[in-house]
């Protein structure tokens, strides 16, 4: 046996194996495109085997078999012709000149291959490369406009087919000038042609695999940071991207299922929408657990036509996105046309659908792990909280009962022994820094509970300044105050305005040496109390914090405090119950300057906006008012 | 009672009046100071006979005053007063003789004091 005879005998066995394992297919799955590649592998299967038969019978080269022969390799490009149709349509008429070929030209094989041999050829040549030609052309084309498996098989069987119709052209060349050489090439080409249809129609699932890995590789870099995207929406909405991307299909959709599995909700421009768990093609399968194809989407699921064409979806097919005891919601991909070797399709769908089982399981997790967590760091805070109030009750306490018990000691040895004025001092200094921690903790459990503020009445916000500034007159303190002569009127909840300034004055005086300066203005409709210090500062890495709960500034533990840490805290509340502001910067020269801005109820006449009352801030000299 | 003398440092002044008057109606022989270096400072005047050492305080706590003061050799008893919750584990932090956990009373006081009293 010559190299040349190993090789066509080869050929013939991969194209009659080919042709049994397609037929199988379209036996089982009846769509047309596999009628089509059968009908092609069929053609040429069947040809070679006539070949060998007749060889058998001793009846090679009689007229009829000739005949037959090439009217079987004829169908072969009509065939074809027949598959672009299939895969990406092609207009009436080229079928019908096709067909009309095909026919004339068996025509022509039967009744004329005896008579003018040579010309018959050249016409069957030339059927085999414009026919062939074209749909190898076409494929290469549907080739391009795919993505991900399909593209890689749609440019296997365009190989195939144009060295298939090169191969056959140079086999025919080699008969009609008897040039050996030429068939030799023709073989080759032909082997070639066929491995390549192997690959094309029936890829081996390590190939499919190897096509696979970029778009699912695509997906899962893109979606993998997904697991911590705080926002849900976004979350499925990249998800959706991602899969179409991966699909190089117009969009996709996640339906995530809510408890009880009755309702489905997708996200449509930014908002969540729900629709009853059965509605659409996602949700039949979301129903069902099984995957669903709907090529026609708009014939399978005519109530919701409109919606399929407003996503621009000819096809649609759906997986469940379910876990093993969880039921997450539906995956469904939209195709502006029918895809072509749907069984890959649908094998992406469900690894897809799977992985973002996966993520959304993630998702879900790492939402409840956090929740757990600012669970415990409450929880820690509260504990800590409770720990420090306890322990800064304990000291004033202490005083208080060794005071009593050493009176109580002093009377039982002489009942007329005098009374320790010092004593008795120390025990209501105690007794009251005992109250004022107490109802520093009753401020804060209301704090918890929420409402602060009882009601809120215009009043003048300077004469509140003034009634603070006052009490601390009648104790000796004097606190420099600018103030404008007019009212700056607001809406306040005046005792809760009055324990705001005292805590920031009570807090300036801790901190500093000298009672704090007051200034009170307004530019435009806002009203800014500051209250001026020059005592320790806040320092600079620490000013967000001060308005944080428990929080203490890490400069003042060293001095003797006995606050909780929720002054500030309380403070901010409070104002910002108001729809105010407060803030910390700080004194120019050292110190700490505190801001409440609060709205005016009466804005100031427009015309004294460009020089607010009073003359201000240049009034402040210490800029503490110039905008935050 | 032969002269005890008994040195109290705690940062509440409030505390250590009330502490100190408790001690002087019992007959001891009472100092203050308000923190670790004031104490360290006290003892180089005169060596107490107990020490009743707050831990928490300024510039030097009571763990720094307590490693100061045994690095300096002396072996003078020392009761830990304070109101945190882990009174009895820093009392053996620093190898105190007693503690009392704030808030105490008189009688507390007195028995911690009498059991960190040195044999005489």
């Amino acid at each position: 046996m010559t190299a040349l005879e190993l090789i066509s005998l080869i050929n013939q066995f991969l194209f009659i194996g080919l042709f049994v394992v397609v037929l199988r297919r379209a036996l089982r799955d009846h769509t047309a495109m596999s009628f089509n590649a059968a009908l092609l592998f069929g053609s040429i299967a069947g040809a070679v085997v006539l070949a060998r038969v007749a060889g058998w019978l001793g009846v090679n080269g009689q007229a009829g078999v000739t005949a037959v022969t090439l009217i079987l390799l004829t169908a072969a490009p009509y065939a074809m012709l027949r598959l672009v149709d299939d895969f990406s349509g092609t207009p009436r008429w080229v079928q019908i000149a096709g067909a009309a070929a095909f026919v004339g030209v068996s025509v022509l094989a039967t009744l004329g291959f005896e008579r003018m041999e040579q010309f018959v050829e050249i016409i069957i040549i030339g059927f085999f490369v414009a026919v062939g030609g074209f749909a190898a052309y076409a494929f290469a084309r549907e080739s391009r406009r795919t993505r991900g498996i399909t593209r890689r098989r749609m440019a296997a069987v365009s190989i195939g087919a144009g060295l298939f119709i090169a191969a056959v052209v140079l086999l025919l060349l080699a008969a009609l000038f008897t040039a050996p050489g030429l068939g030799i090439v023709g073989q080759v080409l032909a082997l070639t042609a066929v491995t390549a249809f192997y690959f094309g129609f029936i890829p081996p699932t390590w190939m499919r695999r190897a096509w696979r890995e970029p778009d699912l590789r695509g997906f899962l870099e893109r979606s993998i940071h997904l697991a911590s995207v705080p926002d849900d929406r976004a979350a499925i909405l990249e998800l959706q991207g991602a899969a179409a991307n991966a699909f190089g299909a117009s969009g996709a959709a996640v339906g995530i299922a809510n408890a009880d599995g009755t309702v489905l909700r997708y996200v449509d421009a930014e908002e969540w929408v729900e629709f009853p768990a059965d509605a659409f093609i996602a949700g039949w399968a979301f129903q069902q657990q099984r995957r669903v194809v709907a090529i026609e989407a708009a014939t399978t699921d005519p109530d919701n036509a409109d919606t399929y064409a407003a996503s621009n979806a000819q096809t649609v097919i759906s997986a469940p996105i379910t876990t093993d005891d969880r039921r997450i919601g539906v995956l469904s991909i939209f195709a502006e046309r029918a895809p072509v070797f749907i069984e890959d399709d649908l094998w992406l769908l469900e690894l897809l659908a799977d992985q973002t089982a996966v993520l959304l399981e993630a998702r879900t997790l790492t939402a409840h792990a956090s929740e757990l967590r600012a669970r415990e760091d409450a929880a820690q805070l509260k504990e800590e909280f409770l720990s420090a109030a306890a322990h800064d009750l304990r000291t004033p306490l202490t005083v208080v009962l060794g005071q009593a018990e050493l009176m109580e000691r002093r009377l039982a040895r002489d009942p007329d022994a005098p009374v320790d004025p010092a004593g008795v001092a120390r025990m209501v200094r105690e007794a009251r820094r005992l109250r004022d921690l107490v109802n520093e903790l009753l401020d804060a459990q209301r704090l918890e509970q929420g409402q602060i503020l009882t009601d809120r009445v215009p009043d003048d916000l300077c004469a509140i300044v003034e009634v603070v500034r006052a009490r601390h007159g009648e104790r000796g303190i004097t606190l420099p105050l600018t103030r404008p002569d007019e009212p700056l009127v607001g809406l306040v909840d005046r005792p809760r305005m009055e324990q705001v300034l005292e805590n920031l004055i009570e807090n300036a005086m801790k901190y500093g040496d000298q009672p704090p300066r007051l200034e009170i203005g307004a530019t435009g409709d806002e009203a800014r109390i500051a209250v001026i210090d020059r005592g320790l500062g806040i320092p600079e890495e620490e000013r967000d914090r001060i308005f944080e709960r428990f929080f203490r500034a890490s400069n003042v533990k060293s001095v003797t405090d006995t606050g909780l840490g929720l002054g500030l805290h309380i403070c901010r509340r409070i104002v910002a119950e108001h729809g105010g502001r407060i803030w910390h910067e700080p004194t120019p020269g050292g110190g700490s300057t505190f801001v409440v801005a609060l709205q005016l109820e009466i804005p100031l006449n427009p015309a004294s906006d460009a020089d607010p009352v009073p003359a201000w801030p240049s009034a402040s000299g210490a800029g503490a008012l110039a905008d935050a | 009672m032969p002269d005890i003398r008994i040195l109290v440092v705690d940062d509440e002044p409030d505390i250590r009046a009330t502490v100190s008057a408790m001690l002087e109606i019992e007959g001891y022989n009472v100092a203050e100071a308000s923190n670790g270096a004031a104490a360290l400072a006290a003892i180089e005047q005169r060596l107490p006979d107990i020490i009743l050492l707050d831990m928490r305080m300024p510039i030097l706590d009571g763990w720094g005053f307590a490693a100061e003061l045994r690095r300096r050799g002396h072996q003078t008893p020392i009761v830990v007063m304070t109101a945190a919750r882990d009174a009895a584990r820093w009392a053996r932090d620093i190898a105190a003789a007693a503690f009392v956990a704030k808030p105490f009373g008189y009688d507390d006081l007195i028995s911690a004091v009498e059991s960190a009293r040195p044999p005489s």
